[in-house]
């Protein structure tokens, strides 16, 4: 039975406890959180063996084998090299740590200490995306992926959370190297990163705080972001956060030499883009009937999965603590390869350097407005 | 001397009866939430001008602003920005005050940890602040109906003895589950360290700011309006008549360590309040589902829920049936002869101002 402990008793622990559970062959032996009354609430809501206050203690008495992480991300660091220190594996939410130098000294830390580490990218593992890596796996894209689009939104609005950031100024979400940014977008980043070859690709990053957070007072906060990302080899991808388009997607489009793939994790789909064209007006005739048809299989999917009780909200966490749990028994490769997890931190480095070097409105006060918008074109 | 209201109407309260006199500091918390600034407004009437009205960075002050632009002459009304979470905040707003009226909860957040940590951490936060201020003569607590398990008979009356929710993590309502733990922690502080305080557990408080439907009267979200209430009676509470049972409490003697219900006169059934709704706001389709069948669909829910495991959370179940949708009857006796409280303004008055407000909003919405 593997022994599992929760250090940080917030939102998110509430999924990892409720994932874990539904895992055979794993038990949450304890849970840990700075405010003892935030440990004894989950503690007796998923009737948890024991509550405490203290980390060392927790690693004292508990014993777990692993550690699931789940403070705000300042933290990560510290807290996983402690648990490492102690011979614990480390399941870190996202993001995995502050920078790029943080990642690799606790993964090089715990290759040292001959324990496991790996992130909460659990978006990479719902049903979908799953079904996407499996296709890719088997060559439906081609030779060699040639560009990538990740949409990863956040809709901000007037929610608690908008609420308590925006009126906080010292909220931990701003302490963060990147803001806003750098608590939401490692999810979308992950997505790229996956398929990237190279160690350190070329990331041009544009950042500014949108007018609706502008009219609300916020000077600091970035919640618009586009990147730029660029392989000597020829790959690049685009990926866009934003707080506020519409619809608030996440999305993923990979386009590789043969054929294309769309994944949109909100109605989770996936989508197949055939290369060729067919010929002449079938291309608008039979193109939109294929499409029809594969949507109605992906609902037929997902009514499948949810018949057989495998389409929770949070399956892609299941999935992912479950190859963890997984690879620590059985010295199993890791879901996540420690290459993608410090990519991401890489390419996330390079964003908020740029970011952060340009004022709050971005690069947006260089455009120019094009005349086309201005006096838009008729056709003759 | 017997206190007054703005319009002169004597409340029935001597100054014997009052633990406090209105030179003293009191001390609102959520002071520009939709009850929050009701009390504030009643407490002035009442003549305490010596006000420390707590809100947070992100609460709106337009309301206590108002309320400050009509009464220029108060000069002691002061409003603290800071958040209940940090105990700097907490010591700093409750320095020299003699009544507390801790109105700061999570309204409508639905994950259980949130809930609990705006709810139940920050009343801690609150009450270990308190500890050292000697001049603390009473702490309001404000609940909610929602606590109570309400599994008796039905059709019984629920008053203030009914017991509580013996397992409100097992609800699948993070409001409840706070609200629980809340009393909880003011009843253990109470104990401990002797504060003196009094708890409210109001019904659906109502009025302009708060303009939706009670999920008491049904549920939207399924295609339709789901009508769960029929004949039961809804336990309503006009927001001005709550207020000045809260401010109430918090004045008179004799009533440390006392619970008390706040429900209205004249309770209109819920089949009734929709007919109203749909003929003053908006006509709408709803579909009555009778008791049994709510019951009923409760129970396979709850069932499903925790056979997949979570699949669906279990937001329906029947606790929850018992305790929003069973056929109750409801009591203000407590409130009326204890606190000497009678509503300030009458159903038919309230429901006018209600949907007026509500008609208002769908037009600018």
């Amino acid at each position: 039975m593997l022994r599992v402990a929760i250090l940080g008793c917030g939102k998110i622990a509430d999924a990892h406890a409720s994932q874990i559970q539904r895992i055979r062959g794993c038990e949450i032996v304890g849970v840990c959180d700075r405010e003892e009354l935030m440990a004894r609430q989950l503690y007796e809501r998923f009737r948890v063996r024991q509550y405490f206050n203290d980390l060392n203690k927790m690693l004292k008495v508990a014993r777990p084998d692993v550690v699931h992480i789940t403070t705000p991300p300042q933290s990560h660091y510290a807290l996983a090299r402690e648990c490492l220190s102690r011979g614990c594996h480390v399941y870190v939410e996202k993001p995995f740590a502050i920078s790029f130098n943080e990642a690799q000294d606790l993964i090089d830390f715990a290759g040292k200490k001959g324990l496991k580490v790996t992130v909460g990218h659990d978006d990479q593992f719902r049903p979908a995306t799953r079904r996407m890596r499996e296709l890719v796996r088997c060559g439906f894209l081609g030779k060699r992926v040639v560009h990538m689009e990740s949409y990863y939104c956040y809709e901000l609005g007037g929610s608690g959370y908008a609420n308590a950031l925006l009126s906080d100024k010292n909220h931990w979400v701003r302490q963060l190297p990147g803001g806003l940014l750098h608590n939401i977008i490692s999810h979308g980043i992950a997505r790229i990163s996956e398929f990237l070859t190279t160690e350190d690709p070329c990331v041009h990053a544009v950042g500014f705080i949108s007018p609706a957070l502008k009219n609300r007072g916020e000077n600091v906060l970035k919640d618009e972001l586009r990147v730029i990302i660029t392989e000597e080899c020829g790959t690049t991808a685009c990926f866009t956060f934003s707080s506020q388009m519409r619809p608030s997607l996440h999305q993923f489009r990979i386009y590789g030499s043969r054929n294309g793939l769309l994944l949109d994790q909100d109605s989770e789909t996936l989508i197949r883009l055939r290369g060729e064209r067919r010929k002449s007006y079938l291309e608008h005739f039979v193109t939109p009937l294929t499409l029809a048809r594969q949507y109605a299989e992906n609902s037929l999917t997902n009514v499948r999965l949810f018949l057989a009780n495998d389409f929770h909200m949070k399956e892609g966490m299941k999935y992912l603590i479950q190859s963890f749990y997984y690879s620590i028994d059985e010295d199993a490769p890791l879901p996540i390869p420690y290459r993608e997890i410090l990519l991401t931190a890489r390419i996330m480095d390079r964003i908020f350097e740029q970011t952060n070097a340009t004022g709050s409105a971005g690069i947006a006060h260089r455009i120019t407005r094009p005349l086309s918008l201005e006096t838009p074109c008729l056709p003759n | 001397m017997s206190i007054s209201d703005a319009s002169g109407t004597r409340r029935g309260v001597k100054k014997k009866d009052l633990i406090i006199t209105p030179d003293d500091k009191i001390l609102v918390t959520g002071a520009a939430g939709f009850i929050g600034n009701k009390v504030v407004e009643v407490l002035i009437q009442y003549g305490f001008h010596n006000l420390r009205c707590f809100i947070r960075p992100s609460g709106n002050r337009a309301r206590l602003d108002r309320i400050l632009d009509s009464l220029p002459w108060i000069r002691s009304l002061e409003i603290m920005e800071g958040n209940l979470l940090s105990e700097q905040d907490c010591m700093a707003a409750t320095r020299d005050v003699a009544v507390i009226y801790h109105l700061a909860a999570a309204r409508g957040e639905k994950s259980f940890p949130d809930a609990f940590m705006n709810s139940v951490v920050t009343t801690r936060n609150l009450l270990k602040s308190t500890l050292e201020n000697r001049a603390l003569k009473r702490f309001v607590n404000v609940s909610s109906f929602s606590v109570y398990s309400n599994t008796r008979k039905r059709g019984m009356r629920l008053d203030e003895s009914c017991p509580l929710e013996p397992h409100p993590e097992l609800r699948g309502d993070a409001y409840c589950f706070a609200k629980v733990k809340q009393e909880a922690v003011v009843t253990e502080y109470s104990r401990q360290h002797g504060i003196p305080c009094v708890t409210f557990r109001p019904g659906f408080v109502f009025g302009p700011g708060n303009e939706g439907i009670t999920g008491r009267v049904g549920i939207s979200g399924f295609g339709v309006f789901l009508h769960l209430g029929g004949s039961n009676q809804i336990p309503f509470t006009y927001v001005d008549n709550c207020a000045e049972a809260i401010v109430l409490g918090g004045l008179r003697r004799g009533v440390d360590g006392e619970t008390f219900n706040v429900v209205d006169d004249d309770l209109p059934t819920s089949r009734r309040f929709l007919a109203m709704y749909k003929k003053n706001v908006c006509r709408f389709k709803s579909l009555y589902v009778p008791h049994a069948v709510s019951y009923l669909l409760c129970y396979l829910w709850e069932k499903y829920s925790s056979w997949s495991e979570g699949q669906l959370p279990p937001v329906y179940n029947r606790k929850n049936w018992h305790a929003y949708w069973k056929r109750t009857r409801y009591t203000n006796e407590k409130l009326k002869n204890m606190l000497g409280w009678q509503p300030r303004v009458p159903a038919d008055v309230a429901f006018d101002n209600y949907f007026g407000s509500c008609r208002l909003k769908r037009k600018n919405a």
